[in-house]
C-alpha cells in the first residue's frame, strides 16, 4: 500500500511538473521573441509610407525612417524632399513629443491635410493617420513592424 | 537628419483575399501542444489512480477526443499557412485541459442537459462547448484578414451591444438574485460575456480615432490636467452603463470588469494618469453609493469583510473555498482527493462555475493555482506583444483591450475566491464551466490570433469620424 501511495505522489507532482516544464517552455518562447524584437532597429519613433505621388518624387511605396523633429518641403534642404509643384519649399514639420506625433504647418501655400482635414497651427496625429502634402499622401505608421 | 529607410521598400500591395493555400509549419506550436497532451495524460492518470486505484487514464474517451481537437486545430492553422501567434493555443489549451480534468472530477450530475434525445453531463457537455470554442477560436484565427468590418462599423456595435443589455435588463431570468441570463427558446447564455468583447471592439475603434485629441492638455483642475472636457463624456457614459448593470442586473462582476477593462484601456490610449484617477473616484462614489442603496450589493462586502461572522449561511461559499485553499497547501492533496463530498454534494455549491480555482486551489496546491495565474499572465504577454507590434492604433488597442479582458476578468473571479476583493460572479476565462463564457473567450483568441498575423493586408485609410465632427464643432463655438 506504501508502495502505491508513494508512486500515486510520484504522477501528481509529475502532473504539477509538466504544467511547470510547460509554462517554462512557453517563457523561454517568450523571451526568444522579446529578444529577436529588442534586436531590430526600432529606435525610430515612427514611420513614413507614401502612398500616392503624382510627381514622382518621393515614389509611391518608398517608406521614410522619421527622427523626432522631422523637416518636409520642396527644399533640398528638408529631410524629406517632398518635389511637387503643389509643395512650399519649408512646407511642414513633423515632431514627436511625449507619445505622440504632431505635424505643424509652416504657413504653406496650399496647406497640409491630415485625413482630408486641413491643419491649421499644430495637429497631433497617430499611427495608421494619412498626410497629404501637395498632392503627396503618406500615411504614419509605426517603425516595429516587422 | 533623417536618410530615407532602406531603399523603395515594398509597395503596398492590393489586398489578396484567396490566395494559393502555401502550408507553414508551426513547430513551436507543435511542440507546445504535445506537451500539454503528455501533462493532460499524466492528470488524468493522477485521478484515476486517486479515484480508482488505477494507473490508467481516468476518461480514455474525454482526453483524447480533447487533445485530438487541438492537433486538428494546429492542422488547420499549418493549412492555411498564415504566420500567426504560436503560443496562444497552447496556453489556452493548457487551461482547457484544465477545465476538463476538473470537469470529469467533480459530481456529474450539477450539469444535465439534454441535446437531441441524449443526456450529457457536466464533462460532456464542457467538452462539447471546449471543441466548439477551439473551432470558433481556430477559424476566426484563419478566415479573417482585415479588421475594416470590426473598424467601420463600431457604433452599429456598440448599438448592438447595448440591445444584448437592455434585452437582458428586459427579459432576463433571475439566477441567485442576479439577472444575468437571457433565455431565447431553446438557447440561454449570458449576454455579458459576449458584450465584453463589443466593448473592447467600439473602446478600440473610438479611442483611436479620438487619441490624438484626447492627448491634448487643455483644461486644468487644480493639480490635475484634464483633456478637454467633450472627451470626458464618454467616461461619464461608461461609469453610467456599468452602474446600470449594478443596479437592474446585481452584477457586480461584469460592471468592474467593464469599468476595468474601460480605465485600462484609455490609459494605454492615451498616457494619461489623471484620467485613471479620476475614474478610480468615480469607481469608489459610486460604490459607496451602491453599497448604501441595494442590500445584496451591501451583503457581499460584509461577506468579503469577515465571513466568519455567518460561516453557514451568506458566508458558506467563501469560507468552505478558504478552507479548500487551506486543506491545499503548498502541493495540494491531488487531483481527485479534495473536496470531500457532503451528502453526495460537493461543499461549494457553485464550484464549477464561481470558484473552480478554489477546487484547484485544493487538489493541486499553491504551486498549481501559480501555474494557472502564471498562463493567464501568459495569455496578457501575447496580447500587449501583438499589440507593440501592430500597424495601427486600433488594431493596438484592440489586441491590448482583448487581452486585458481575460486578464482582469482572471485577476477579478481569482481574487474573488481568494477574498481579496469581494466575490463577483465572474467566470475564470476557459476554465469555469459554461458555454458563453468558453464562446466569448474563443472570440477574443480568435481576434489576437488574426491580429497577429505579420503581412496581414495594411490598415485601411482613416476616415474623419462623426463623434469628432461632432466634438470640433462643439469645441470651435
Amino acid at each position: 500500500m506504501d508502495g502505491f501511495l508513494i508512486v500515486v505522489w510520484a504522477v501528481r507532482l509529475l502532473f504539477l511538473g509538466l504544467i511547470y516544464l510547460f509554462l517554462a517552455r512557453v517563457i523561454a518562447a517568450l523571451l526568444r521573441d522579446l529578444r529577436a524584437a529588442a534586436r531590430e532597429p526600432g529606435d525610430r519613433p515612427g514611420r513614413l509610407v507614401v502612398l500616392a505621388s503624382p510627381a514622382g518624387e518621393p515614389p509611391a511605396g518608398q517608406s521614410f525612417g522619421l527622427d523626432v523633429i522631422t523637416a518636409l518641403g520642396r527644399d533640398v534642404n528638408n529631410a524629406i524632399v517632398i518635389d511637387d509643384p503643389f509643395a512650399s519649399a519649408e512646407h511642414a514639420v513633423l515632431t514627436y513629443r511625449g507619445r505622440s506625433w504632431y505635424l505643424e504647418d509652416l504657413g504653406s501655400t496650399n496647406g497640409s491635410y491630415v485625413n482630408g482635414r486641413k491643419v491649421e497651427g499644430v495637429s497631433p496625429i497617430g499611427f495608421g493617420d494619412e498626410l497629404q502634402i501637395g498632392q503627396v499622401r503618406m500615411r504614419l505608421e509605426r517603425a516595429a513592424t516587422r | 537628419m533623417t536618410a530615407p529607410a532602406a531603399a523603395p521598400s515594398r509597395t503596398p500591395a492590393l489586398p489578396r483575399l484567396i490566395g494559393p493555400i502555401r502550408p507553414r509549419p508551426r513547430w513551436v506550436e507543435l511542440r507546445l501542444l504535445l506537451l500539454v497532451a503528455a501533462a493532460l495524460a499524466v492528470g488524468s492518470i493522477s485521478l484515476n489512480a486517486t479515484v480508482n486505484g488505477e494507473f490508467r487514464l481516468y476518461d480514455v474517451q474525454g482526453i483524447v477526443i480533447y487533445v485530438a481537437g487541438l492537433l486538428v486545430a494546429h492542422l488547420a492553422q499549418v493549412l492555411a499557412g498564415r504566420r500567426t501567434d504560436q503560443i496562444l493555443l497552447p496556453t489556452a489549451g493548457m487551461l482547457g485541459g484544465i477545465s476538463l480534468l476538473l470537469m470529469e472530477r467533480l459530481p456529474q450530475d450539477l450539469v444535465t442537459q439534454s441535446f437531441f434525445g441524449t443526456t450529457l453531463t457536466l464533462a460532456e457537455v464542457q467538452l462539447l462547448w471546449l471543441l466548439i470554442a477551439l473551432g470558433i477560436a481556430t477559424t476566426i484565427g484563419i478566415v479573417v484578414r482585415s479588421d475594416s468590418w470590426l473598424r467601420r462599423y463600431k457604433y452599429t456595435w456598440a448599438a448592438a451591444g447595448v440591445a444584448l443589455l437592455l434585452l437582458t435588463f428586459v427579459f432576463g431570468t433571475e439566477v441567485n438574485g442576479q439577472r444575468l441570463t437571457l433565455d431565447l427558446g431553446p438557447i440561454s447564455g449570458q449576454p455579458s460575456e459576449l458584450l465584453k468583447v463589443i466593448l473592447v471592439v467600439f473602446l478600440a475603434g473610438y479611442l483611436s480615432e479620438n487619441r490624438a485629441l484626447l492627448v491634448e492638455q487643455d483644461t486644468r483642475v487644480g493639480p490635475l490636467r484634464l483633456p478637454p472636457l467633450p472627451y470626458l463624456a464618454p467616461m461619464v457614459v461608461m461609469w453610467a452603463i456599468a452602474l446600470g448593470i449594478v443596479v437592474v442586473q446585481r452584477d457586480l462582476g461584469a460592471a468592474l470588469l467593464f469599468f476595468g477593462v474601460f480605465l485600462a484601456m484609455l490609459y494605454v490610449a492615451t498616457g494619461r494618469f489623471s484620467l485613471v484617477i479620476i475614474g478610480l473616484i468615480l469607481f469608489v462614489l459610486g460604490s459607496a453609493l451602491m453599497a448604501t442603496l441595494f442590500a445584496t450589493i451591501r451583503t457581499r462586502v460584509d461577506i468579503w469583510l469577515d465571513p466568519f461572522s455567518d460561516p453557514l449561511g451568506a458566508g458558506y461559499q467563501v469560507v468552505q473555498a478558504l478552507h479548500a485553499f487551506a486543506r491545499g497547501g503548498l502541493l495540494g492533496v491531488g487531483l481527485g482527493a479534495g473536496l470531500p463530498e457532503i451528502g453526495g454534494r460537493p461543499p461549494i455549491p457553485a464550484v464549477h462555475t464561481d470558484f473552480p480555482l478554489a477546487a484547484l486551489g485544493e487538489e493541486l496546491g499553491l504551486l498549481g493555482v501559480v501555474a494557472i495565474l502564471g498562463l493567464f499572465l501568459v495569455v496578457v504577454e501575447r496580447g500587449m506583444r501583438i499589440g507593440a507590434a501592430a500597424a495601427d492604433d486600433f488594431r493596438s488597442l484592440l489586441a491590448v483591450g482583448l487581452a486585458l479582458v481575460i486578464g482582469i476578468q482572471a485577476f477579478t473571479i481569482a481574487a474573488g475566491n481568494l477574498k481579496v476583493l469581494p466575490l463577483t460572479g465572474v467566470t475564470l476565462p476557459f476554465i469555469s464551466y459554461g458555454g458563453s463564457s468558453l464562446l466569448a473567450n474563443a472570440v477574443i483568441i480568435g481576434l489576437l490570433l488574426a491580429l497577429s498575423d505579420k503581412g496581414v493586408e495594411p490598415p485601411p485609410p482613416p476616415r474623419v469620424g462623426s463623434s469628432r465632427r461632432w466634438f470640433r464643432r462643439g469645441a470651435a463655438r
